[in-house]
């Protein structure tokens, strides 16, 4: 039951948004919505833990470890985002930043809350059914929902640039995705051989992960090459990562925060389920071979631009090209301790990707450019709890002690050295070494310097709360992490290790 | 050799009969379709006796090529269409070759007519032969590979082989391969005859006019032959087409009875394709001349896709 | 009348339309006006819900029947007049010079196919030759065809609706690759992804909408603001 009331509670606040027409009560059915939400999510995780997988409806809905550890980032995400972004449009609309100056009524900004208060509960419904499928068909549908409910999200603000970008969001989104579907018909040809029903199970994962092994294997192997094409195009993994700069500075900050994480771990999910239905088929070899070279591509490819960068909206994009390879190449060197150290980053970088994306915005909405040149430096001095955290925040993304990030990275180097991929893992460090140069230097530029006199920028507690909560969280976290949800990480690896 | 000779004469009258009677076909129903009424199907005729018996004037700077064109147009022409399965499967000189005769054999009039443009020295002439040349240049492979297709699964270049192989497979038009060379091998028609939207069989503007270009200084009986020769050719054509891909009708022998059911399903099957040529060239404008190519390059691939589908299929 | 029922003929007849399904899309790499283009995505789509059709009656299965009529209703009719009123909206009404010039593309266009007959043929298992079983098989190819084709066209075309059209070509591939090899996707995933196709289509036919007001031109190679 669970499993449905997670699915229906954001498809209902999302209409339902549609048509409330003053601006506190969307704000409040939203933010109610979502730590609803995030409740299920809690109760779901508990379930899980106590009796295994849970599943709804004849197996139409399904959730192990893996998938509830995914419904409960992205619920915790989501919660947070709708919190921030309060004070995110409230500041929008008081600078009339999204309305016409002839607009007394103030019905643009009306029109335009509406339509974020009304799409994002459905982007995150597309979301956590993309956890919650268990037919992979219906989780293809989903991720290709996930973009068509963000698209008119990026294009919130109507700029030339925010069209052009949710444009090469919408179209290499869409081949990618298309690849992807290719995939996925190629893996159903594969199953149908050895199931022989034409019935809605045959493409069902808890079914096909049990006679995973007598897949047809070259058929498994394009499929796999095709999914990894396609997926990797939601994901932001290089070569086709060229969307994500683009949307991720041009849309607002609470749906660039959702795509950075939500549909990352969405689109890292969808993969996951593919790889380990390849490697029992194929064994773990060709497919980790593929997941180390695009993942150590992504992570080479976001190192030139993260150091030579003109804006911060921007970096953060290539940040997050270089987290997704991060996890693809854990993924890649497989073994107990890699995948471990892959689900324990994607942990810990759903907390703390939002806190970059919500520092970003406040300084951006502070200073009105994203541009490092034109936002000069110093910014420490107006924004002080913004500020220091975004520089925490650098120093957490990139992997320093203590932060829990530098732990997930230290275990897929263990992983590697485990599984023998000695080459792959010094390229890994020095990549992230370069990152972390490059990164630090822009945010400690832009954040610490003189006072350059501007007046106080934190005014508004929804946004300054936000930002506190996350980093203290982030904080802890890098002491300790609660017994559950260690658990879930390590049953969700389990999932994983459970390929031959 | 007397029966090759009978057969030969009865199919050249054929030839010489029905070829213009196309042309005015394909003429009447386009002016009815554009809401005119057009000059009648005889008109072609009278054209023709009309000119056979008018005066010539042959300009002073041409040379032999000027006088000698109109009859080797007329001719091969008429030797193409003794070649081709008409009325029955067997054409009366099949044995003098296959689709490569008879391809080469066109190239051979049309290099000659390019050729009598040219001879005269007039600009209009140069201008015509060599827009002639570019679009056959093209067209030309197109048509080959469209052909071969139909050869390779008869097994055999001779067109009455080919004929009649066809005539003992019933479905087998539905081939993809058959349906991928019918549509090249149709645009290559439409560009062989000079019909939109390729060339406009009408116009005189220098601007438009690749055909009647080259034919502008010829008058009187060689205007004649030359027009003759070219309604035979797009007899011949059309004739490939709808012979080669739909051989319903055509009788396996000489006998009279086969031959005149023959002749009604022919001219059945003439007329069919003429209302798709005349469809064709009243719903398209004219292309202009560099987008030319790239309607035969699609003719192209679909030849080459036919034939590569043989293999596959 | 007793042909209809031989499976032969339904061999024969789903070929036919096969190939009549890529020489429309050769036709739409080579063609220049975006109407007509709209009007040959439409013709294939109807060829692609006919072979459904006859694969589904042979078969006397009720899925394929549905999303032959799925396919119908959302890619023949829908589709296109959705996609024809943007074109009216917009006031674009070619396509301007594609980086390849037409006939390259058309040869290339081509040569895809003949890769896609190859990829095809480790798909194609002689052992399995019961009639009704192995109908549509060869179309495999040509829906890998029209998928590479489909790519291609998104590549090589700068006018942002005939992007589209491309990608909408490639969900098509994919709808003929998913019949011939294993006779559709169950049928809530067939749902999902006709509904899928239709929002992106719409989503896509907005965002051209709002391209063209905002630059007065739907050329793709003026969306370079964003750099870096």
């Amino acid at each position: 039951m669970v499993l449905l009331w997670l699915l229906l509670v954001p498809l209902v606040a999302g209409p339902l948004a549609f048509f409330l027409r003053k601006r506190p009560a969307m704000e409040a059915t939203n933010v109610a919505a979502f730590a609803v939400v995030l409740v299920l999510a809690a109760t779901l995780v508990e379930q899980v833990l106590q009796s295994g997988p849970v599943s709804y409806w004849d197996g139409f809905l399904y959730a192990d470890a893996l998938s509830a550890l995914i419904v409960l980032l992205t619920a915790f995400v989501a919660l947070t985002c709708s919190i921030y972004a309060v004070g995110y449009f409230r500041h929008d609309e008081q600078n009339t930043v999204f309305v016409q100056a002839e607009d007394v009524l103030g019905e643009m900004a009306a029109y335009k809350l509406r339509k974020y208060y009304s799409l994002s509960p459905l982007f995150v419904f597309a979301m956590l059914l993309v956890a919650l499928a268990n037919n992979l068909g219906v989780l293809w549908v989903a991720i290709e929902g996930t973009t068509l409910a963000s698209v008119f999200l990026v294009t919130f603000y109507g700029r030339e640039t925010s069209l052009e970008a949710a444009w090469k969001y919408a179209i290499i989104g869409g081949v990618g995705l298309s690849m992807a579907l290719f995939g996925t018909i190629l893996t159903y040809y594969a199953a149908h051989q050895i199931m022989g029903t034409d019935t809605l199970a045959g493409l069902n994962w808890s079914v096909l992960v049990v006679n995973a092994a007598q897949l047809d294997k070259p058929t498994m192997r394009l499929a796999f090459i095709l999914i990894l094409l396609g997926f990797g195009t939601k994901a932001g993994i290089a070569p086709m990562h060229t969307w994500k700069p683009d949307a991720y500075s041009e849309a607002p900050v609470p749906v660039a925060a959702m795509l950075a994480t939500g549909v990352l771990n969405c689109a890292l999910y969808g993969l996951v389920r593919f790889y380990i239905l390849t490697s029992k088929s194929l064994g773990p070899q060709f497919a980790s071979q593929l997941l180390i070279v695009f993942g150590l591509l992504s992570m080479g490819v976001a190192v030139p631009f993260v150091l030579v960068q003109r804006s911060f909206r921007r970096l953060l994009a290539y940040s997050s090209i270089d987290q997704c390879g991060v996890m693809v190449v854990a993924l890649g060197f497989g073994g107990p301790l890699g995948v471990l150290g892959m689900f324990l980053h994607m942990t810990f970088h759903a907390v703390t990707k939002p806190l970059l994306f919500f520092c970003a915005g406040n300084i951006q909405q502070h200073v009105n450019t994203d541009l490092f040149r034109k936002a000069k430096g110093g910014l420490i001095h107006s924004m002080p709890w913004s500020g220091a955290a975004f520089l925490m925040g650098t120093l957490a993304v990139t992997g320093s002690p203590p932060f829990s990030l530098f732990q997930s990275e230290f275990t897929i180097l263990r992983g590697a050295f485990g599984g023998g991929y000695v080459f792959p893992a010094i390229l890994f460090v020095a990549l992230l070494v370069a990152i972390f140069s490059g990164f630090l230097v822009h945010i400690a530029n832009l954040v610490l310097g003189p006072d350059p006199g501007l007046p106080k920028g934190e005014t508004c507690r929804w946004k300054k709360y936000s930002v506190l909560s996350l980093a203290s969280v982030i904080i802890v976290l890098g002491f300790w992490i609660p017994a559950p949800l260690y658990r879930l990480i390590q049953g969700a690896a389990g999932i994983v290790m459970s390929a031959p | 050799m007397i029966e090759v000779l009978v057969k030969s004469v009865i199919q050249l009258i054929l030839l010489l009969l029905v070829a213009p009677l196309i042309t005015g076909i394909i003429r009447t129903l386009k002016a009815r379709l554009q809401t005119r009424r057009g000059p009648g199907i005889g008109q072609p005729y009278r054209d023709l006796f009309k000119l056979l018996r008018k005066g010539m004037v042959v300009p002073n700077t041409a040379s032999w090529i000027f006088s000698a064109t109109p009859y080797i147009v007329f001719g091969t022409a008429a030797l193409v269409g003794l070649m081709i399965p008409m009325t029955a499967t067997d054409a009366p000189l099949s044995l003098f070759g296959g689709v490569l005769a008879v391809v080469y054999l066109l190239a051979l009039g049309r290099f000659f007519l390019a050729l009598g443009g040219l001879d005269t020295g007039s600009s209009f002439g140069g201008l015509g032969s060599s827009r002639e040349m570019t679009i056959s240049a093209i067209a030309e492979p197109a048509m080959m590979l469209a052909i071969f297709t139909v050869a390779l699964s008869a097994n055999s270049t001779n067109l009455s082989e080919m004929a009649r192989s066809a005539v003992s497979q019933s479905w087998r038009f539905l081939a993809p391969s058959q349906i991928l060379a019918f549509s090249g091998l149709f645009i290559v028609l439409i560009a062989e005859t000079g019909r939109i939207p390729v060339d406009n069989p009408a116009t005189h503007l220098e601007l438009t006019m690749i055909h009647e270009a080259m034919l502008l200084e010829y008058s009187g009986p060689y205007l004649a032959l030359i027009e003759w020769g070219a309604s035979i050719k797009q007899l011949v054509l059309m004739t490939l087409l709808v012979n080669t891909f739909f051989p319903f009708g055509l009788s396996s022998s000489w006998m009279i009875s086969g031959l005149s059911l023959g002749l009604v399903f022919y001219l059945l099957k003439l007329l069919l394709l003429a209302c798709c040529i005349v469809l064709v060239e009243t719903t398209n404008a004219k292309l202009r001349l560099f987008r030319v190519p790239e309607l035969l390059a699609v003719a192209f691939i679909l030849g080459a896709l036919a034939l590569i589908s043989t293999f596959l299929f | 009348m007793s042909f209809i029922h031989d499976p032969q003929f339904g061999d024969r007849m789903i070929t036919l339309m096969a190939a009549l399904v890529l020489v429309l899309q050769i036709a739409m790499v080579g063609q220049r006006w975006l109407i007509t283009n709209i009007r040959l995505f439409g013709l294939q789509s109807f060829l692609l819900a006919a072979i459904a059709g006859t694969i589904a009656f042979f078969n006397h299965s009720n899925h394929i029947y549905i999303a032959a009529a799925l396919t119908l209703v959302v890619k023949t009719l829908a589709l296109p007049i959705i996609l024809e009123r943007i074109v009216a909206r917009v006031g674009i009404q070619q396509e301007i010079e594609p980086l390849i010039n037409v006939p390259l593309s058309v040869l290339i266009s081509g040569g895809l196919t003949l890769v896609g007959y190859i990829v095809a043929e480790s798909f194609y298992h002689p052992e399995e030759t019961s009639a009704p079983a192995a109908l549509g098989h060869n179309t495999l190819a040509i829906a890998i065809a029209l998928f590479l084709i489909g790519f291609f066209m998104m590549l090589n075309r700068r006018k942002a609706l005939t992007q589209v059209l491309g990608l909408l070509s490639m969900e098509n591939g994919l709808f003929l690759a998913a019949i011939s090899l294993t006779y559709g996707m169950p049928l809530v995933v067939e749902i999902g992804i006709f509904f899928d196709v239709l929002v992106a289509a719409m989503v896509l036919g907005i965002l051209v909408y709002r391209i063209g007001e905002t630059f007065d031109s739907t050329d793709v190679s003026k969306l370079r603001r964003l750099r870096g």
